[in-house]
């Protein structure tokens, strides 16, 4: 065999095996992830549901990765069989209409039995439960207790069983779990503005 | 078939493996090269139909996978193809590819946020890599599914999150299956190989066998046309033999002719000498020597010549004597005119049988007008003189017949053939009445002239066989003749037929010469 070519050969496995590590790296890097509040935020607009726990998942419309986690909301709400109520409330700029957050996400979340949809302008109950992330869940006991708050999805985009959805059914169906959080994989909800930045300090 | 045979033919087969395994390769390698072309345009496709951008509230930007689509996808098809090109068929080459088609089946998965449904892409791939017959191919592949699987499950949650989490063994059974699939695509890798090696061999042995079956038929061809020589050569020979027979027979011929025409001259010569013998006794015997001394005694007695003529006694015998040798002079005269006439006839005789074999010593081939009655009467005279001599009586029975346009030459060898055919039969009889018959006649659109005798006939077993070449019953024959007459027959559109009832029973030789077409008549 040529020498040139097994050359080229292992710089090729070298540029290839790198590149599918950098992806690698990429999806399975979680977003920032907050820790939400221990009780449910008396600040919030959001009408937990009394007689049993409530689950809210905070979301970016546009956002490509979120579809898994609605995916995977889906698959969850199906296994739980009434034992939870859900929301997802869809980031939405101030100065933006309803329709900007209409999308796909939007319109597969709605279509999802025991799903509530609505939009979070300027993410404000997103940080009323700091959450800041794209698909971060936090799930909520009849009392308003914090039971899990954390991401469903094992990496960015990627279907499949993960610990946040089995800690969430494990939660809803024995009231306990090994996990109470998991990383939050997804775009960020809401801009790095140094404002921003400077009010999440305070 | 022997040993070195089959060798050659087993080493024949594995060329033909051996060439057939690597057009397979190549072939696999185009389509490859197409495959990983393709797949990278639906990953480009795929990541800007899926994750075009990325956001951070609302400020967007180019997904991530977009730029992996375009970049490692790039990467991944790239180099294979460039391969493809430069070394076709190569176990390099399949090898890349084997690795770069699990590589782009990983992109893809990421690419559609690893929906189950992609990973069929891992399965279709292996089943492709299939098509090459090489099941080192299919272990690189699954050695690279098994990597990245390994990679995925063990390594990297522990490198991130620094647990294990439940799918961690996950791996080994996406593991399983590629191995349950590469199971079956073994099985159906040795099959095929085994199904090529077959086909191989029965080609070489197709092959050897249109060589030795192309052998044959260039050695066949080669006898054939040595044969073909060969048959010319016995044909020029047999012509040859045919002619100089032809040649023989015909001074044969010649010269018993020449005998009959020296025996007719011969005869009509002693006719000849006779009148000659005659006129010259008569000459001498002429009383022209006693009209010389009438002549000397009267010059003798011409002063008293009237005295002596009346009284001398001699002279007056000479009134008396000179009446006497005019009544000689007279019968002398008449005597020998009429020899001199016979000698005359006998000497146009001669003239006309030396004229009749002038007349039929030509040169044959040249077609004529002939009286086929005529003909035959001249075979008789050409043979008369040996009839005769053998007191054979000859009748005739000759039909009125039209004129035929054709060599006469021809007719008259065979008749003449004929005819001393049927002298020989009579002659070689024991029978005192020896005839033959001879007759011309129409019958079915035809001329037929038969030569009958009551000779000596022929054997019911010989009938077949007498007209061929050599075959004769007389002493001092040599089987020619006939068998040249039905040649000569045939040549002229006839054809020369015998029948015979058996031993002493005669035999009939009937020459038939077609007649022609109306057109042909109305030509002549």
């Amino acid at each position: 065999m040529n020498p040139r070519w097994v050359f080229f050969t292992l710089c090729w496995l070298a540029v290839v095996v790198g590149g599918s590590t950098m992806l690698l790296f990429h999806s399975q890097t979680p977003g920032e992830t907050g820790r939400a509040p221990e009780y449910w935020p008396l600040a919030s607009r959001i009408e937990p549901t009394p007689e049993r726990p409530t689950l809210v998942m905070f979301a970016h419309p546009k956002c490509p990765c979120t579809r898994a986690s609605i995916e995977e909301l889906s698959t969850l709400m199906a296994r739980s069989q009434g034992l939870v109520d859900a929301r997802v409330v869809f980031f939405k700029p101030e100065d933006a209409d309803e329709n900007w957050a209409i999308t796909d996400s939007w319109k597969r979340a709605s279509a999802i039995p025991g799903v509530i949809v609505q939009t979070d302008s300027e993410g404000l109950e997103a940080s009323n439960f700091r959450a800041t992330t794209s698909g971060q869940v936090v799930l909520y006991d009849a009392e308003g207790r914090l039971l899990f708050s954390g991401g469903i999805t094992e990496a960015r985009g990627h279907e499949g069983d993960n610990d946040g959805r089995s800690a969430v059914l494990d939660f809803l169906r024995h009231g306990k779990s090994v996990f109470t959080a998991t990383p939050v994989f997804g775009c960020p909800i809401q801009e790095k503005t140094p404002d921003k930045i400077a009010v999440k300090q305070l | 078939m022997s040993f070195r045979t089959e060798e050659a033919i087993n080493k024949r087969a594995e060329e033909l493996f051996l060439a057939q395994e690597v057009a397979n390769y190549r072939r696999t390698d185009r389509m490859f090269a197409w495959l990983l072309v393709m797949q990278w345009i639906v990953g480009i496709g795929t990541a800007l139909w899926i994750s075009p951008l990325a956001w951070e509230g609302r400020v967007s930007f180019t997904h991530i996978h977009v730029w992996a689509s375009i970049l490692l996808g790039g990467a991944i098809a790239g180099f294979p193809v460039l391969l493809v090109l430069r070394l076709p068929g190569a176990p390099l080459t399949r090898h890349v590819i084997a690795a770069a088609q699990m590589m782009a089946s990983a992109l893809l998965i990421h690419l559609t946020g690893g929906r189950i449904e992609t990973h069929f892409h891992v399965f279709g791939s292996l089943a492709f890599l299939a098509f090459y017959r090489d099941w080192r191919v299919l272990l690189t592949a699954s050695i690279v599914v098994t990597l990245d699987h390994m990679v995925r499950g063990i390594f990297w949650p522990q490198s991130v999150f620094g647990i294990l989490v439940g799918s961690h063994w996950r791996w080994i059974e996406h593991v399983g299956w590629v191995l349950f699939e590469d199971f079956f695509l073994l099985l159906a890798i040795r099959q095929s190989l085994q199904a090529m090696r077959g086909l191989a061999e029965r080609q070489a042995r197709l092959e050897w066998t249109k060589s030795t079956i192309e052998q044959q038929v260039e050695e066949r061809t080669r006898e054939l046309r040595q044969e073909n020589i060969e048959r010319k050569r016995a044909e020029n020979d047999a012509a040859k033999a045919q002619e100089d027979l032809l040649n023989s027979s015909r001074m044969a011929g010649m010269a018993e002719i020449a005998t009959n025409v020296l025996h007719n001259v011969g005869n009509v010569l002693n006719s000849v000498n006779v009148s000659a013998g005659l006129v010259s006794e008569t000459i001498r015997r002429s009383p022209a020597p006693g009209l010389s001394k009438l002549s000397v005694l009267l010059q003798e007695h011409q002063e008293d010549l009237g005295a002596f003529l009346t009284t001398d006694s001699r002279g007056r015998q000479v009134p008396a004597y000179v009446a006497q040798l005019s009544v000689h002079l007279k019968a002398s005269q008449e005597k020998t005119l009429k020899e001199l006439a016979s000698l005359q006839v006998n000497i146009e005789h001669i003239k006309d049988i030396v004229a009749m074999q002038q007349s039929y010593a030509k040169v044959s081939g040249v077609k004529e007008v002939v009286d086929i009655p005529s003909l035959v009467e001249d075979s008789l005279n050409l043979n008369v003189g040996a009839l005769t001599r053998h007191r054979i009586e000859v009748k005739r029975n000759f039909q009125k017949v039209p004129p035929l346009n054709l060599d006469k030459h021809k007719v008259l060898q065979i008749l003449i053939n004929l005819v001393r055919n049927a002298k020989y039969a009579c002659d070689e009889a024991e029978t005192a009445d020896k005839i033959i018959s001879l007759s011309v006649y129409l019958d079915n659109g035809s001329i037929k002239i038969s030569v009958a005798d009551n000779g000596i006939g022929i054997p019911e077993q010989n009938l077949d066989r007498i007209f061929q070449h050599g075959f004769s019953t007389r002493d001092g024959g040599h089987g020619f003749g006939l068998h040249s007459s039905a040649l000569a027959a045939r040549e002229l559109g006839g054809s020369l037929s015998v029948r015979s009832k058996g031993v002493n029973q005669g035999a009939n030789f009937i020459l038939e010469l077609p007649l022609p077409s109306t057109t042909s008549v109305h030509e002549q």
